[in-house]
């Protein structure tokens, strides 16, 4: 029997100590893997802490209403037999061997299930049936990931057959991650609506007062990947004032040498690329997506620029933008919009995105509240950039002036986070090196 | 010659056709029906309506026979068969007449005379004393049903040997009468006329009567069925029948030999084949197989422009999976993309008494498909509701997916079975598991307290038992 150590766990990064406010477990006591052990308090938060393991309760050290540093050893569990965290994971019946004192219980082979860890609300407020997530439940399949299966049943509804087909393309290893929105088909497909003749529409909807188009692939697969996002995540916009004079100038300065030097044009793009690369070193955390109750950190920033083409909405992806430099990102930008426009994009130059810049502002939108790339947790869309009157330092200035917004998915990224994250975006612009030679 | 186009013609005017009709009129369509006949197909006509009034007939009958129970008594009870076939024709008059109703109120034009398909959309209408017309449409609903099936060699000559038809409008009651075939017709049938005093016999080849429904609830049907006096023989092959001027003879071969039955006629209830013959099909190359339409999971023929739903595109041949199929066909063709309807959530029902309703896979099939089962049981005797109305046979048994807690199957006998079934449908179909079953509190008291009960037992906790 292994003896395990219950540490006082960390519960946030400024976090040094913690204060057990409640052990659940006595001395003795026969304890499952997840369930509450006890309950903590820290000067942010109180949280019920669940068992690391399954066993038996062997010792506690630190007792209630004391307060100590985190990872100190609070408590010793004895765990059982060798599969302990294979055998926990599963809701298992108990046996009557385990219970210690069989006292007049009458034996229920089936109903003893125990309780059943409940999957979290789905976000989207589609309707499971009690089918699905039990089906769910046994196969391990988180919520986001539920909200994610295509449904086929009333009213799009995910049913018996749908999830049970995720299973076993899952098993089969045929489902990779959810992936960014698939153009790959765009260029056949093309964008145009083309009008069809619906005679059963034509009467509702008589000509020539009324046409009637057919949604293309493209427009069907950007419609569902919309409306997936929106259930999936939900959004909140921070709009932060950016003073983009110093971007303006630099380019101003460095356009005609740039293109004589380079053979193409210089953009406001890559100054953009390179501040959000730099704010995602610093906030991580927005380089991620949601897989059940887990995190997946990207250790690679992958940026996906929105681009409205003629057959649509494509997304190509400068990959690996946190190893290069403004020179090699304003050359990534290039390549990926010569292509974009030649319809020279392979399947593999729109996968892989970790975040995305939508530059709506090409069309003079000031502000826009962007949607979500999933599986990414967060976007930014930037508005047109305009001579306006600010003030600095109590005088009255003219400057060139935009509004970025960032969409965040509010499950992992908080106001405080997407704030200080749009925020180091701004900055990086607004105070951008003039003088910076390539 | 008069053309009339439409965008949708639906060839049959049965439960299938009539409502696939109304659906298309309802989302816009121009809509024609095409029927030789009255409105309304076997189904009002010669099936399902005519035949729950005569069946209603038996049951009051089997009540004042059972009178001294409630101590009700009283002398000379005496059976009209003639009025009991008129009032049954009657009720049929007035639902055709509803379906007529319907038609006018939706404005779909209906077309009398006999609808052969030309191709491209067009369609001859021949009726007698008229000329031939023709009529064009969009989208062509072919719904033409089905129609009593007989064995090879024995033609249905309608005096000795008949069919339901005229089984629901014979002019004299049979003094005894050989029922070939035990499924819901043939049983539905052999109740009546046994109810009202002719001797029945029933000669099935599988095993159980009502072959497609749970055997457990079977062997239980068939011992009341024999106690209300009914003759059945199961495993037993017919070899031949020969109508005679007074009578008519079944010879079979059962387990214990051959034998020859006698009775005033043979009623042949082996089953339906579908109406594909004689109105285009062939010519327009739409493929059908083994007697039957083969269609896609819109209701698409082969041929584009033609669709084809109920009966005639086989089993199973219920009128309310006809009209789910013309409502799905239609929502198809407007493009509403409607989800695939689910043929395993379609509610089978036997309204002899006392009755049998089902939905979903019997316990042999389940374990046959690898499902690893919970099964609840719950009788009614011990239900108060069924006690005070005197209707304690009967129970309700539900079968579950061990793995993931799935309602498979669920199958009642016992009286109201056939209205007591639909939350169970309702449940499969938005696939409850039994925990949410028996955790809806159920009116007390009431037969369906059977459901909850059964859906407790399969978890260990009934209560009443």
């Amino acid at each position: 029997m292994a003896r395990i150590e219950v540490v006082m766990p960390q519960m946030g990064e400024s976090i040094a100590e913690g204060t057990i406010v409640k052990w659940h477990k006595k001395v003795g006591d026969r304890v499952k893997k997840d369930e509450t052990l006890l309950e903590i308090s820290t000067d942010k938060v109180d949280s019920e802490i669940p068992s690391p393991a399954a066993g038996v309760l062997a010792e506690i050290v630190v007792p209630e209403q004391k307060t100590v540093a985190v990872r100190t050893v609070i408590a010793y569990l004895e765990a059982e037999g060798g599969a302990v965290a294979a055998e926990a994971s599963r809701p298992t019946v108990p046996s009557a061997m385990e219970t210690p004192k069989p006292i007049a219980m009458a034996p229920a082979p089936i109903s003893a299930a125990p309780a059943i860890t409940p999957l979290a609300a789905p976000a989207s407020g589609r309707f499971y049936s009690p089918l699905v997530l039990n089906i769910a439940r046994e196969e391990g399949i988180a919520m986001n990931e539920l909200e994610l299966i295509p449904g086929t049943g009333e009213g799009g509804r995910a049913s018996k057959k749908d999830i049970l087909a995720y299973v076993a393309a899952k098993k089969s290893g045929a489902i990779a991650a959810p992936s960014s929105p698939s153009v790959s088909k765009a260029t056949s497909a093309g964008i145009l609506a083309k009008p069809v003749d619906v005679p059963e529409l034509r009467g509702k909807y008589p000509a020539p007062d009324f046409e009637i188009l057919q949604m293309s692939n493209v427009l069907q697969k950007m419609a569902e990947h919309m409306v997936k996002s929106v259930a999936t995540s939900p959004h909140v916009a921070a709009i932060h004032e950016v003073d983009m004079t110093n971007v303006v100038k630099h380019r101003g300065a460095h356009a005609i040498e740039f293109e004589k030097k380079e053979g193409f044009k210089l953009t406001f793009t890559p100054y953009i690329v390179e501040a959000v690369s730099r704010a995602i070193k610093k906030y991580p955390l927005v380089n991620t997506s949601i897989e059940g109750d887990k995190i997946i950190k990207k250790n690679f920033i992958n940026i996906g620029i929105a681009v409205a083409s003629e057959n649509g909405l494509i997304v190509p992806v400068i990959k690996n933008a946190e190893e290069k430099n403004f020179l090699g990102l304003a050359r990534a930008v290039n390549d990926l919009a010569t292509r974009t426009r030649a319809k020279k994009l392979t399947p593999d130059d729109i996968q892989g995105g970790t975040f995305t810049i939508s530059n709506y502002g090409v069309f003079g939108t000031m502000i826009g509240t962007p949607i979500i790339n999933q599986p990414q947790v967060a976007i930014i869309g930037t508005g047109a950039i305009k001579k306006r009157v600010v003030v600095i330092d109590d005088a009255i200035a003219i400057r060139s002036m935009a509004y970025f917004t960032m969409s965040f998915d509010h499950r992992i990224v908080d106001g405080a986070l997407g704030g200080m994250f749009l925020e180091e975006v701004v900055q990086y612009l607004q105070n951008f090196d003039i003088n910076l030679k390539f | 010659m008069a053309e009339k186009s439409f965008d949708v013609v639906v060839l049959g005017g049965g439960p299938g056709g009539y409502t696939a009709a109304i659906r298309a009129a309802q989302l816009g369509m121009k809509t024609g029906i095409i029927e030789r006949d009255r409105l309304g197909g076997v189904c009002l006509n010669w099936g399902c309506i005519p035949t729950k009034a005569l069946l209603k007939n038996a049951e009051v009958l089997q009540t004042f026979r059972r009178g001294e129970e409630w101590g009700i008594s009283y002398d000379n009870l005496k059976v009209d068969f003639g009025k009991i076939i008129k009032r049954s024709r009657v009720v049929s008059e007035k639902i055709v007449k509803g379906v007529e109703y319907l038609m006018r109120k939706n404005k779909i034009e209906h077309i009398p005379g006999y609808g052969v398909l030309l191709g491209n959309g067009a369609i001859e209408i021949r009726a007698e004393g008229k000329p031939d017309e023709k009529v064009t449409a969009k989208h062509i609903v072919v719904a033409t049903g089905a129609r009593p099936r007989t064995i090879p060699g024995v033609p249905i000559d309608r005096k000795r040997v008949i069919s339901s038809t005229e089984a629901m409008s014979l002019t004299d009651q049979p003094k005894s009468m050989i029922v070939i075939g035990a499924g819901a017709i043939g049983i539905e049938f052999a109740y009546f006329y046994n109810a009202v005093g002719t001797k029945v016999t029933v000669v099935e080849m599988m095993p159980s009567i009502l072959p497609v429904e749970d055997a457990e609830l079977t062997k239980m049907m068939e011992a009341s069925l024999k106690k209300q006096g009914i003759e059945i023989l199961t495993q037993a092959k017919v070899e031949s029948v020969n109508p005679g001027s007074n009578d008519v003879t079944v010879t079979v071969t059962a387990a214990d030999g051959k034998k020859e039955l006698k009775g005033d006629v043979a009623l042949m209830a082996i089953g339906v084949q579908g109406n594909v013959e004689n109105f285009g099909l062939e010519k327009l190359g739409v493929t059908v197989e083994r007697g039957h339409v083969r269609v896609d999971s819109d209701y698409r023929t082969n041929i584009p422009g033609v669709y084809a739903i109920g009966d005639v595109i086989g089993p199973p041949w219920l009128a309310h999976v006809a009209s789910a199929e013309g409502v799905h066909c239609i929502e198809a063709i407007a493009g509403k993309k409607p989800a695939a309807i689910d043929y395993s959530s379609i509610p089978g029902c036997t309204y002899c008494q006392p009755q049998i309703a089902s939905v979903g896979l019997t316990e042999e099939k389940a374990k046959a498909e690898g499902y690893e089962l919970k099964i609840g049981r719950f009788p009614f005797r011990p239900l108060g509701k069924a006690v005070a109305i005197g209707e304690a046979e009967g129970m309700v048994k539900l079968i579950f997916d061990a793995k993931y807690g799935e309602l498979l199957g669920a199958h009642i006998m016992g009286a109201e079975a056939t209205e007591m079934i639909h939350e169970l449908v309702m449940a499969k179909k938005l696939e409850t598991t039994g925990k949410e079953i028996f955790h809806t509190i159920h009116a007390h008291p009431t037969l369906s307290e059977a459901v909850m009960e059964a859906a407790a037992a399969a978890y260990g906790e009934a209560i009443n038992i």
